[in-house]
C-alpha cells in the first residue's frame, strides 16, 4: 500500500484576525519523513493539525494521498483520520485506566475490531512485550511514548503526524523513540511528518522545514 | 371510523410494501404494480368469496406461510455455518417471483382488511372501494418512503419471509376468526391434554394405589391453560429466534491471506456490521410476532354475552322459554338461562341457527371448565379454550361444541324437561372439573 503525499498550494489558516498559517506551498511525496521546526506560534501545530485532517483550512487546496480534505464531510474527514492517520502527541493521551494493551486496542476498536494478539504483538514491536498488562501512571515517559508508537501504528497509517514526540522525554528516551520510529518507517512505509523544536530530533528526517509566524521560510535538505 | 378500525391492517400492509421493496430493490416498480394488484384483488374477494369462506382461506394461508417459515428457518440454520451469503439470495429480484410474492402477499393483506370489514360490507361499493384506494395508494407511500431507507439495511430471503409472516399474523390477530395464536395454543392444551390421557390409560395409572391426590395435583398442570399458552409461545417464536441465531452463527470471512492486521480488522469488522444489520429484518418480525400475539391474547372484539335470565319449572317439572317473550328466540341471538332447583342449577342457551331451526344447549361443553360461549358473527367462542364453533354446527355433539339439551320445539316455545337438564349439567361439570387438578 503507497503511503500518502502531501499537497498544499495557498494553504491557509486564520482564527478570526489571526492568521496562523499564511499562504504554505508544499510537497511531501510519499515515503518521506518531513521535520516541522519553528518557534512557538510559528504554526508547526496548526500545519500538522490541518494535514492530519483534525482541523480544516479557511482557503487554498489540501490533499494527502490524493483525497481532497476540503471536499470530505465531517464522516468523510473521520474516516480518513481513522484509515489514513496516526498521530504520536507530546502529551500521551493515554486512558489511564486501560493497560497498555488496552489503550492499543482501544484505537483498533475505534478503527474496526479489537484484536488482542495483534496488540500484543505491536507493544512486542517497541520493546513493551514485558508491559502488557501495565497501566500508564505505571510505566516511565519513555515506556508511555512507546505505547502511543504502537497504538499510532497499530492500524497500519499511511501517514504518521508527530506533534513533538520527545518534548517530555529525557536524551536516553528521545533517542530510543527515534530509532524506534526509524525502524518502523522502513518496516511499514510510512510518510512522517513532525513538528518539532529539538534541531538533533529534525535531523531524523530526510528534510526539515521551517515556519515563522505562519509562513515557510527556509527549508533544508538533512539526508540524502 | 374505518380507518381507526382497519389501522393496525394498514400500517401491516405499509410495512409488507417497504420490505418486498427493499427486498426486490432492482424491481421496484414491478413489486408495486403487483402488490396493488394484490391488494385491489383481495380486497374484491369480498364481493366474490362467501363470507366463512374468505375467513377459511385467509386462516388457512396463513397456516401454511408460517409451516413454511419453520421449515425454512430450519434450513437456514442447519446451512448457517456456510461462508458464503445467505441461501436463496440469487432468487430474489428474478422478476417471476417478486410479482409472484408481492401479488400474493396483496392478496392476503387485502383479503384479510376485507374480513376486517365483514360482510356487512360485502353488499356496499363505497366502503371496499375505498379500502383498496387507500391499499394503493399507501403502496405508492411506501415506493417513496423506501427511497430514505438506509442502503445498509438490507433483507435476507428468510428475513423477508419471517417478516412477511409476522406482518400477515399481526394483521390477522385483530380478527378472532382469522388468528392463528389463540387456536395454536388451544391445540397445544388439547395435544398435551390427549398425550396425558392416553398415556394414564395406556398404563392404568388412574387406578393405581399409589397415584394419590398430590399426584394429581401435579398431573394437572398439564392440563392447565398455562401450558397451552407457553407452547404456543414457543411454536410461535421458535422459526424467529431460529432465524436470528442463524444469522448470529453465520462464518465470518476467511482473513488469513490478508497480511496487514488493520485490513484484516477492517474486512472482519465490514462482515460483523453487516451481519448485525441483516438481524434488523427477523428482530423486527419478532417484535411484530410479540405484538400479535399479545393482541391475540388480549382481543378487543366484543362478544355477545346476555346476563343468563333464571327460569323456574312448572309443578310437572318442565321449563317453558316463549319463542316472543321477553326475548325473541328467533333473532338468531344467543339467549343465556340459568335454572335453579335447590342447591342444583344449570346454565344453558337457546339459539336459532342459520337453518333456521331452535337448538337449546348447555353452556358447557364435555372437554372444557364450564366457562360458557360468547356470540361472535357467525360462530360461538369457548371462553375456556378460545374455539370458534360456526353456528351452522350447534346442536351437534362432540368436540368443543356445547352440549345438546333434549327439548321439545312448539309452535310457542320451546320445552325442556327440568329434571333432565339438571342431570345432563350435572354430569358435563363432573367430568370437566376436579377440584385442585387446576384444569379440566
Amino acid at each position: 500500500m503507497a503511503a500518502a503525499t502531501i499537497e498544499t498550494s495557498a494553504l491557509t489558516r486564520s482564527y478570526g484576525e489571526i492568521c496562523a498559517l499564511k499562504p504554505i506551498d508544499l510537497l511531501v511525496p510519499e515515503g518521506e519523513w518531513l521535520s516541522v521546526m519553528g518557534h512557538s506560534g510559528s504554526g508547526k501545530s496548526t500545519l500538522m493539525n490541518l494535514v492530519g485532517g483534525l482541523d480544516r483550512p479557511s482557503g487554498g487546496a489540501l490533499k494527502v494521498g490524493g483525497k481532497d480534505l476540503l471536499a470530505l464531510s465531517e464522516d468523510g474527514l473521520a474516516r480518513f483520520r481513522r484509515e489514513y492517520v496516526g498521530i504520536i502527541f507530546q502529551q500521551h493521551h493515554l486512558v489511564p485506566y486501560l493497560s497498555a494493551v488496552e489503550n492499543v486496542m482501544l484505537a483498533q476498536y475505534f478503527h474496526s475490531t479489537p484484536d488482542e494478539a495483534e496488540a500484543r504483538n505491536a507493544l512486542e514491536r517497541v520493546g513493551l512485550g514485558h508491559r502488557l498488562k501495565n497501566r500508564p501512571g505505571e510505566l516511565s515517559g519513555g515506556e508511555q511514548q512507546r505505547v502511543c508508537i504502537a497504538r499510532a501504528i497499530i492500524n497500519s497509517p499511511k501517514l504518521l503526524l508527530g506533534d513533538e514526540p520527545t518534548g517530555n522525554l529525557d536524551h536516553k528516551s528521545t533517542m530510543m523513540v527515534m530509532e524506534l520510529l526509524k525502524e518502523l518507517r522502513a518496516e511499514e512505509r510510512f510518510t512522517v511528518v513532525m513538528v518539532t523544536h529539538n534541531q538533533e530530533v529534525a535531523a531524523w528526517g530526510d528534510r526539515t522545514i521551517y515556519l515563522d509566524d505562519g509562513v515557510l521560510v527556509r527549508e533544508e535538505r538533512t539526508r540524502c | 371510523m374505518l380507518a381507526l378500525k382497519l389501522l393496525p391492517q394498514l400500517l401491516a400492509w405499509t410495512a409488507t410494501a417497504l420490505l418486498l421493496l427493499r427486498a426486490f430493490s432492482g424491481r421496484r416498480l414491478a413489486t408495486a404494480y403487483a402488490a396493488g394488484a394484490g391488494f385491489l384483488g383481495g380486497t374484491a374477494a369480498l364481493a366474490v368469496v362467501p363470507g366463512a369462506l374468505l375467513y377459511d382461506m385467509v386462516r388457512g394461508f396463513l397456516g401454511a406461510a408460517f409451516l413454511l417459515l419453520w421449515g425454512v428457518s430450519v434450513v437456514v440454520l442447519y446451512q448457517s455455518n456456510r461462508r458464503e451469503g445467505a441461501s436463496g439470495v440469487r432468487f430474489l429480484n428474478r422478476a417471476p417471483l417478486c410479482g409472484a410474492v408481492a401479488l400474493v402477499c396483496g392478496l392476503i393483506a387485502g383479503a384479510t382488511c376485507a374480513c376486517r370489514l365483514g360482510s356487512g360490507a360485502a353488499g356496499q361499493l363505497l366502503t371496499p372501494l375505498l379500502l383498496a384506494v387507500a391499499g394503493c395508494a399507501l403502496v405508492a407511500a411506501a415506493l417513496y418512503a423506501e427511497r430514505l431507507l438506509s442502503p445498509r439495511i438490507t433483507v435476507t430471503p428468510a428475513g423477508l419471509l419471517a417478516a412477511l409472516v409476522a406482518l400477515a399474523l399481526f394483521a390477522s390477530s385483530f380478527l378472532i376468526r382469522v388468528d392463528l395464536f389463540a387456536p395454536l395454543s388451544m391445540k397445544v392444551m388439547k395435544g398435551t391434554h390427549d398425550f396425558v390421557h392416553q398415556f394414564m390409560e395406556s398404563v392404568l395409572i388412574p387406578d393405581h394405589i399409589f397415584v394419590r391426590q398430590v399426584v394429581w395435583g401435579y398431573i394437572g398442570i398439564f392440563f392447565s391453560k398455562d401450558v397451552g399458552f407457553w407452547g404456543g409461545m414457543v411454536i410461535w417464536f421458535t422459526p424467529v429466534c431460529l432465524l436470528l441465531l442463524a444469522i448470529r452463527l453465520q462464518r465470518l470471512p476467511k482473513v488469513s491471506h490478508i497480511r496487514q492486521g488493520a485490513q484484516r480488522r477492517q474486512v472482519i469488522a465490514r462482515a460483523i456490521k453487516e451481519r448485525n444489520l441483516r438481524l434488523a429484518v427477523p428482530g423486527f418480525a419478532l417484535a411484530v410476532l410479540i405484538a400479535a400475539a399479545y393482541q391475540s391474547q388480549h382481543p378487543t372484539v366484543e362478544y355477545w354475552d346476555p346476563k343468563p335470565l333464571q327460569l323456574t319449572a312448572n309443578a310437572a317439572g318442565e321449563i317453558f322459554i316463549p319463542r316472543k317473550g321477553e326475548v325473541n328466540l328467533e333473532d338468531g341471538k344467543l339467549h343465556k338461562y340459568l335454572f335453579k332447583q335447590g342447591e342444583r342449577e344449570a346454565r344453558f342457551f337457546v339459539l336459532m341457527a342459520p337453518n333456521g331451526k331452535l337448538t337449546v344447549d348447555l353452556d358447557a361443553c364435555a372437554i372444557c371448565k364450564p366457562d360458557g360461549y360468547g356470540q361472535t358473527e357467525g360462530t360461538l367462542i369457548c371462553y375456556y379454550c378460545k374455539t370458534l364453533i360456526p353456528l351452522e354446527t350447534i346442536g351437534m355433539t362432540g368436540g368443543c361444541n356445547p352440549v345438546p339439551v333434549q327439548f321439545a320445539d312448539t309452535p310457542d316455545g320451546v320445552r325442556l324437561n327440568a329434571a333432565s337438564l339438571l342431570n345432563s349439567w350435572g354430569q358435563t361439570i363432573q367430568s370437566t372439573t376436579r377440584p385442585k387438578e387446576g384444569g379440566k
